[in-house]
């Protein structure tokens, strides 16, 4: 493109006096690229001819068509080739059903139409002018035509009119090599153009500390906008001015502050919103991608690690319909330069001195194992983290049994907390299912902060289906229209005892959906009020053969595996009198109640909050850097991969609990990642079942009631700050600045 | 039926594979539904881990100390010789600890 507009300049200043002199120059004279684009004439109807192949084409994307109603299909012809799409399909959608990709800028599948682009021009037949297939309905028998010289020309035309003002820093641009305006224009565009006038320029937006703003390359999509307004539930963003002065801004200055701002850095075509913190960092064809899976919160967003030799270089969404569509939250997306810092990278022992010595594992583990030795069987205490995946649960869990204890759980998960059957703690609905309810229950869960792409479908419902909010817990912010029920376990007691407005509107609801906090499971009174919630899902009919609307919403990556596994405490103040306590990956425990003489032990990538209370230093391997299963808070067992090597002499989490069983002399019968998963596979087989999700039948009222005290205090609120719930969040500078700039004080 | 409420004492932890759906899971679905609430009832403290997975053959677990176990497979079995099948474990960690 570039070079082309340079010739055409060059050429310029006799352009005009030969033009006149020879009107059939075709090299000098040309607006459009192929001399038949010229004076295109709307193809005619063409006179039946025996087509040679009719079958069907592959949509775009594999894309299948899902029919509501059978009857209300309707056929259309997109080059000739006849497909059947349902009504209500736009020109666009059906040409995609055929297998042609129509260039667009503005038309996103899962934002509202705007049609302001003009890039989707197709022609139809008997239409005067070529139509805009984002915005044009399909009707029966249309003809559509996408690749005759009426629509190449259309194209062309839009290309030269949107790079008018673009400024054609491709060079410098970070979208570069990834922005559908280079491709499109490569594709489609002109190879010259005939702009030489000044290009207009537009002030950069401050948009806080994730979303760097280039104004100037903006194409007015308003895709941020729609994206802004429609997903992330905020008002941010608007569209300022009209004619060649329309730009997009906040009107006022402000930040953006919405949990999902960082996706319309995806969203956006062009070069204008890239990311602050990968600004001129690396190019994206340097780049090695892995898919994998995010272990920020219990979502399990799928993801694609970018990665530059050893380096995460940053996060990006992969589809996923089923768990987080094509988003991911802020948390997920900038989290990666936590990766970097505060690694552990050597086993290391406390001297008597109180600093860290490093030492080669030999010795550590050797120690450990002694330790391990010394202490009564009752005295041993092992805790997961947040983020550990389902082998090394399992591994700690069989290590500590075979050693004589039974003190082993999760953070997060309390005592009482009744792991026996799956429903009770799984999000029975599935995170796609919620699209279809019409009224929520929120007891003691702020989604918004816990789990923002489960927040963001309830909130596709609640703009969908017009659904029903009631939240009961302390007062929080939420992105759509909700009722403020109460904040304590009372609101809930009369909700059940019917006394309450909302449980008419749950009983009267066809898709009632309670969504309990995971934060639940730190509360002594969980069964009580598991109990009431229970007695509110019969009356409200909430769970049935067809629909189970009783869910669990948990906070951790490890959380749901942990409890599939059965790390549950099994008595109450059993870490009060420990003497060896591991500690793998457990960062949030209070380790005020360690008591001053245990031995601690721990395990883990970063140095965070335990490590202060350590004896011993286990270094391990990050999310990003190993193989591991993740449940997440909907049953669905995914799995993570290796994007970069580990650091120092860091090991996977199971490894070292293995290679600690045999110098403890508990060797544990599994020395392969496939020998772990075959135990797994006689404790929770689902969660070798990778990629799919394994639904709990049975129904958590199968539990027996115990007559518990409900404790008449309120719910709290399970995540502090958005920004920084784990290790890895915690050592991360973006997710610092966020807290410091974007959180509401 | 004394030896139900004598479970947390010869057993660590209890666990039912099982398949949602399948008739070979028929019975140790019907053995849950029916007898859970009694035993979690009698035992309290002791996790009865159910875990449900598609295409799993039915399996009942039992862990005793120092992380020993033993499995059963429960295919083909009725709901009283899961029982049954569940009492033998429970006789066995008895045995272990003599």
């Amino acid at each position: 493109m570039g070079l082309g507009l340079l010739a055409s300049k060059a050429i310029r200043p006799t352009t005009r006096l030969i033009n006149f002199q020879n009107p059939n120059n075709l090299f000098l004279r040309t607006i459009v690229s192929k001399p038949e684009l010229r004076n295109p004439e709307p193809a005619a109807a063409q006179p039946e001819q025996p087509l040679v192949d009719l079958s069907p084409r592959t949509p775009v994307g594999g894309a299948r068509v899902h029919f509501p109603n059978p009857d209300d299909a309707i056929e259309v012809f997109v080059d000739g080739f006849p497909v059947k799409i349902p009504k209500g399909f736009s020109v666009l959608q059906a040409c995609e059903v055929a297998g042609v990709d129509i260039p667009r800028f503005c038309y996103h599948s899962r934002l509202s139409i705007a049609g302001n682009c003009r890039m989707c021009l197709v022609e139809v037949e008997k239409s005067p002018k070529p139509v805009a297939s984002c915005a044009m309905p399909a009707l029966p028998g249309m003809k559509i035509k996408t690749d005759t010289p009426v629509a190449k020309k259309a194209r062309e035309g839009v290309m030269e009119f949107l790079l008018m003002n673009h400024p054609l820093d491709c060079p410098i641009c970070d979208q570069g090599g990834e922005c559908d305006l280079q491709d499109q224009s490569m594709a489609f565009g002109s190879d010259r153009g005939r702009f030489t006038e000044m290009k207009r320029s537009v002030v950069d937006k401050n948009l806080g500390p994730l979303v760097k703003t280039v104004m100037t390359r903006c194409i007015q999509c308003t895709r941020c906008v729609r994206f802004a307004s429609e997903v992330a539930g905020v008002q941010d963003l608007g569209m300022l001015g009209r004619g060649s002065g329309e730009e997009i801004g906040t009107y006022v200055e402000k930040l953006m502050t919405s949990e999902l701002s960082g996706n319309v850095i995806d969203i956006c075509p062009v070069g204008a919103l890239t990311s602050k913190p990968f600004a001129f960092k690396a190019r994206n064809w340097e780049l090695k991608n892995t898919e994998t899976i995010d272990v920020t919160d219990a979502v399990g967003s799928n993801i694609r690690i970018d990665s530059r030799g050893p380096e995460v270089m940053r996060i990006v969404p992969r589809l996923n319909e089923d768990i987080n569509e094509e988003w991911i939250s802020d948390k997920t997306r900038f989290c990666y330069d936590g990766l970097k810092r505060q690694r552990l990278n050597d086993p290391m022992i406390r001297g008597p001195d109180g600093r860290f010595k490093p030492v080669n594992w030999r010795e550590a583990l050797s120690v450990v194992a002694e330790v391990a030795h010394q202490v009564k069987p009752e005295e041993i205490v092992g805790i997961s983290g947040k983020l550990s995946d389902a082998e090394s649960m399992i591994v700690l869990k069989d290590f500590l049994n075979r050693l004589g204890s039974n003190n082993v759980w999760g953070e997060g998960i309390g005592v009482n907390t009744n792991a026996d059957l799956r429903s009770g703690y799984i999000m029975n609905t599935s995170i796609a299912g919620l699209e279809k309810a019409d009224a929520f229950l929120l007891v003691g869960t702020q989604p918004r902060v816990e789990a923002a792409m489960v927040n963001a479908r309830i909130r596709k419902t609640v703009t969908v289906n017009q659904a029903k909010v009631g939240y009961i817990g302390p007062a929080t912010d939420f992105n759509y229209d909700n009722q403020h029920l109460g904040t304590g376990p009372q609101t809930l007691i009369d909700i059940a005892e019917g006394r309450h407005p909302f449980s008419k509107i749950i009983s009267n609801a066809k898709h009632p959906v309670i969504i309990v906090g995971g934060g639940i499971f730190e509360r002594k009174d969980q069964d009580a009020i598991f109990a009431a919630v229970e007695t509110i899902a019969k009356q409200g009919n909430v769970v049935r053969s067809d629909w189970n609307g009783l869910n669990v919403l948990l906070l951790h990556a490890a959380q749901a595996a942990a409890l599939d596994l059965g790390l549950v405490p099994q008595s109450e103040n059993s870490l009060e009198s420990a003497k060896f306590v591991y500690l793998m990956g457990a960062d949030d425990t209070n380790l005020d109640k360690i008591p001053k003489d245990a031995f601690v032990v721990y395990q883990g990538h970063h140095g965070d909050k335990s490590v202060y209370r350590a004896n011993v230093i286990l270094p391990a391997a990050a999310f990003s850097e190993k193989e591991g299963i993740y449940e997440n808070t909907e049953g669905c067992t995914q799995q993570t991969w290796p994007a970069v090597p580990t650091v120092g002499d860091s090991r996977d989490d199971w490894k070292i609990i293995r290679a600690l069983s045999e110098v403890a002399e508990v060797r544990l019968p599994y020395d392969t990642i496939g020998g772990v998963r075959a135990r797994l596979r006689t404790v929770a087989p689902n969660l070798v079942q990778i990629d799919e999700r394994e639904p709990a039948a049975l129904p958590s009222s199968l539990r027996p009631t115990f007559t518990q005290k409900m404790d008449p205090t309120p719910f709290g609120v399970a995540v502090e700050n958005f920004y920084m719930t784990d290790a890895i969040t915690r050592a991360s500078k973006i997710m610092a600045q966020c807290s410091a700039m974007l959180l509401k004080k | 039926m004394a030896w139900r409420g004598q479970l947390s004492k010869n057993i660590k932890e209890l666990r039912l594979l099982m398949c949602q759906s399948s008739p070979a899971s028929s019975s140790a679905r019907a053995f849950v539904e029916k007898n859970y609430k009694e035993l979690k009832t009698l035992n309290p403290k002791l996790p009865i881990l159910i875990r449900e997975c598609s295409g799993v053959e039915p399996q009942l677990w039992a862990r005793y100390d120092l992380g020993v176990e033993k499995g059963i497979k429960l295919e083909g079995m009725t709901e009283p010789q899961i029982l049954k099948a569940l009492e033998d474990l429970v006789k066995a960690g008895q045995s272990l600890k003599a």
